[in-house]
């Protein structure tokens, strides 16, 4: 694996009086798929939205530690979050495309950073949708509402809107739970090709699908991370009793 | 009790709601038919070019005026209800501050046309100086008609889905954009059936524009203070007390019309809702 | 703290703004409020409780050049301002239509909500909001043209045959203007609104709750009774209230029918009346011709009254009525 992309030293994460994270510290690859897995309320949404500050937008939460991408905190005073989330972008767990046509919704986020040129812009939303593997299904259909496609395509209509600001990350929320088995192979599909490109880090409930399509994997519980390392080596020889436990099933 | 009592009981009591119902459709048709029927010797071509001549002539002068008088109001009382709206249910809901400014618009909302009608007397037309002005008058129906934009923004804006500005968030836009470009986009049927709320009662008003707009018998010209303006209302108010038959026709001619904007301006709002759900 | 960060720039002053914006309710109401009382002040002064209590309502001699005073403060000679017949017919009327809407309003709720198939009930909820959005003038018309003759030929007489007995519907019955027409027509006023309000909050009532008192036997009245009638009951009394409110305020539609009386109290439901909205209205004219502008005065506190009345009215209807709403919103 190459150099960490990622880097979280002693995160803690407080919402109000409760504490959501407790002294979380991690490196996450780049060019890797990172999966992270526990039972609910473990804190793996927490975590994630505290690699693109989305946790600023909940009154009352406290966070301690740090968080570095490329080697810079991004929760340093002076820190722009607007910038951090074009380099690290989110999908979330039920699709939410905006009431605009589908070229809108993908020309939405170059459109926020500055992107003028139409022509330019037709070009980043036709790559946007290839790379979501989307482009075929809808390249005649660009000016319709985002709302009539299915739940699946959709969802891949968030993914290629994500990835039309160019980010370096990609921090996925159980992008596939609201979704039909058949869309969500898909989905997996995506998710593996688009490691090649992008640090991809995948929150799932579902401990196969962390099987199928991440490199390493983070299993949290209440709050703490248990256990990180090879995806094969927490589903086979994991290192901690609970972690045993949890991927065999015995509770979650 | 015995049941066929109760069953009894039942249908008494369907009975009298039916009634009810049939009571209330009595003076609807009534008003309907008599506006109707007493319009029609008024209604002609000429209607619509002339002005109100003493106790005849035609409406053009009220029709432009109330347009005009009505419009500009709405113009003035949109943007602010949106803002207010966007303030207390977007940037800051929730909180006490917007707790109070609900409590406060909806107080607002049920202060007497007439008050606010006497206010801007005193503040514009005499206080300012305005003298029975178009300005006047559309700041009275804005003020009257704030409350109910203020309202259908927040109700509007509460409905649309966390995720949808979570991912406009999420892709490094600002508050500022996400509430403008997306939010109040997806909210934007019900802020429209506020605006057109605002618009039907500005249109029936009548007592706060005796106060502030006067009446005038010319077509209004583009002055904001110190010119009075014509409207439809006035002309039903005045011309139905007149003696003289062609006053009395004008009024319902005007009722008409009045009846006429208020349909059209409430099937628009029905068509916007319905539209909306389509391709949900 | 460690989440710093700037708010952008275009953020706060997005906040600020419309922040500002927002205030400008309560800077309203209070404007309304302090402006009002100013130009009443003079009246105030002049008049003292004598205002409330009076019923001579009299801007006085014009021609002469001699002035009355009190409490140091002038107007023409002999002008006397007493509001109480504006009171009592204010809150006379308004009562009347309360106790007339409140069995219509709730029986047309109970009609789009409970009895009404799907259509005959849309159609019938179209034909009540549009009923709300007619302008109080045309209604006014109605009253005018329709309403005061069956009153006076039809309704009035046989009112006074079938209840003559009874003191108020004693008196004659005269054009049919009077306090029983402008209890009518505001009462076709505020039935649409507090109708509508009781439909919606009839409609948040549980379906389980009343699915389960049918399954126990109860018949469809007895259900609404046990179950709908009690849980929508806070929000159905505060739309009632918000009716009242917007009864005491109606002035064109009131003005049309009530046969403007002034200097006398209300004997019975037939006498004519004034209402304070409606004599803001009718006396406008003959106030601006008085130089001292004390008539004016004078109809400034009439509308303070009127002001202080509906903020009195409003608020406890709306703090009613968002518990209800809320209470509605818990149980879903």
């Amino acid at each position: 694996m190459s150099q960490a992309k990622i880097k979280v030293e002693n995160l803690s994460l407080w919402y109000g009086a409760a504490q959501g994270l407790k002294d979380v510290s991690v490196e996450i690859g780049e060019h890797a798929v990172t999966a992270i897995i526990g039972p609910s309320g473990c804190g793996k949404s927490s975590f994630l939205r505290t690699l693109n500050r989305m946790n600023d937008h909940v009154p009352g939460t406290r966070l301690t530690g740090r968080v570095l991408l490329d080697g810079e905190d991004i929760y340093a005073r002076g820190q722009d979050p607007a910038r951090l989330r074009k380099r690290v972008g989110m999908v979330f767990q039920r699709p939410n495309p905006f009431p605009m046509t589908i070229y809108q919704n993908i020309a939405y986020g170059p459109r926020v950073h500055g992107q003028r040129g139409e022509a330019r812009l037709r070009e980043i939303v036709e790559q946007s949708l290839r790379r979501a593997a989307l482009w075929d299904e809808v390249r005649d259909k660009l000016q319709k509402s985002a709302f009539e496609l299915s739940g699946g395509q959709q969802q891949r209509l968030c993914i290629a809107r994500a990835l039309a600001v160019e980010p370096e990350v990609l921090l996925m929320d159980e992008p596939a739970s609201a979704l039909d088995p058949v869309a969500t192979s898909k989905i997996e599909e995506l998710i593996v090709n688009l490691k090649e490109s992008y640090t991809l880090i995948v929150v799932t409930h579902n401990m196969q699908q962390a099987g199928r399509i991440s490199d390493r994997t983070a299993f949290f519980l209440s709050g703490e991370l248990i256990e990180f390392g090879p995806t094969r080596d927490i589903f086979t020889r994991p290192r901690d009793r609970r972690t045993e436990d949890y991927v065999t099933g015995r509770f979650g | 009790m015995n049941v066929t009592w109760r069953r009894v009981k039942d249908r008494i009591m369907l009975a009298l709601a039916a009634l009810m119902g049939i009571i209330i459709l009595v003076p609807v048709v009534g008003m309907l038919w008599l506006v109707v029927s007493h319009a029609l010797p008024a209604l002609s071509f000429g209607l619509f070019t002339q002005v109100t001549v003493g106790t005849g002539g035609g409406l053009a002068n009220a029709i432009v005026g109330t347009f005009y008088v009505v419009g500009l109001g709405i113009l003035i009382a949109a943007p602010l209800g949106i803002m207010a709206g966007v303030y207390v249910g977007e940037v800051n809901p929730g909180s006490s501050i917007a707790q109070f400014v609900r409590f406060t618009t909806d107080v607002l909302a049920g202060v007497p046309s007439i008050v606010i009608g006497y206010f801007g007397y005193v503040t514009l037309v005499l206080g300012l100086g305005w003298g029975f002005s178009t300005l006047a008058g559309a700041i009275a129906l804005a003020l009257i008609g704030i409350p109910y934009v203020v309202r259908s923004t927040e109700t509007a804006l509460s409905k649309v889905p966390r995720g949808m500005r979570e991912a406009s968030l999420a892709l490094g836009a600002s508050q500022t954009t996400t509430i403008w470009r997306v939010t109040l986009r997806e909210a934007l049927p019900g802020v429209v059936t506020g605006v057109l709320l605002a618009l039907s009662i500005a249109i029936g008003e009548t007592a706060p524009l005796l106060y502030t707009a006067g009446w005038s018998n010319y077509m209004p010209n583009l002055r904001l203070t110190h010119a009075p303006i014509g409207y439809l209302t006035y002309v039903v108010w005045t011309f139905i007390n007149e003696p003289f038959a062609s006053a009395n026709s004008l009024a319902y001619a005007a009722g008409l019309l009045l009846l006429i904007l208020i349909v059209i301006v409430n099937v628009a709002a029905r068509r916007i809702v319905a539209r909306s759900r389509m391709g949900r | 703290m460690a989440t710093p960060g700037k708010v952008p720039i275009l953020d706060r002053a997005m906040r600020v703004a419309t922040g500002i914006v927002a205030g400008g309710a309560l800077v309203a109401m209070l404007a309304i409020f302090v402006f009002l009382l100013r130009d009443s002040w003079p009246s105030i002064q002049y008049n003292g409780g004598h205002f409330l209590t009076g019923i001579t309502w009299n801007i006085g001699n014009l021609y002469g050049n001699s002035m009355s005073s009190h409490n140091g403060v002038q107007a023409p000679a002999g002008a006397t301002y007493g509001i109480l017949p504006f009171i009592l017919g204010t809150l006379l009327s308004s009562l009347i239509a309360v106790v007339l809407a409140v069995p219509l309003a709730v029986g047309i709720g109970l009609l789009l909500v409970e009895y009404l198939p799907r259509r005959l009930g849309d159609s019938l909820s179209f034909i009540v909001e549009m009923l709300a959005g007619i302008p109080s003038v045309v209604i006014g018309l109605w009253g005018l043209a329709v309403l005061i003759p069956w009153i006076g030929r039809d309704f009035g007489p046989w009112l006074q045959a079938v209840l003559g007995f009874i003191p108020i519907f004693r008196g004659p019955v005269g054009s049919g203007q009077g306090l029983l027409a402008s209890g009518l027509v505001l009462a076709v006023m505020i039935t649409p609104i507090i109708a509508a309000t009781t439909r919606d909050v009839l409609r948040q009532t549980p379906r389980e709750t009343k699915e389960g008192a049918l399954g126990l036997g109860l018949t469809r009245w007895e259900m609404i009774r046990a179950v709908s009638l009690p849980w929508s009951a806070s929000g159905i009394f505060g739309a009632v209230i918000l009716g009242l409110g917007r009864a005491l305020g109606e002035t064109m539609a009131v003005l049309m029918v009530s046969g403007s009386a002034v200097n006398y109290l209300p004997q019975n439901i037939f006498s004519p009346i004034g209402t304070m909205a409606a004599t803001i209205v009718s006396q406008l004219d003959s106030a601006m011709t008085d130089p001292t502008g004390m008539a004016v005065h004078a109809l400034a506190e009439i509308a303070l009254v009127l002001f202080v009345m509906s903020v009195v009215v409003n608020v406890p209807a709306r703090i009613l009525l968002s518990s209800a709403v809320r209470r509605g919103g818990d149980a879903q």
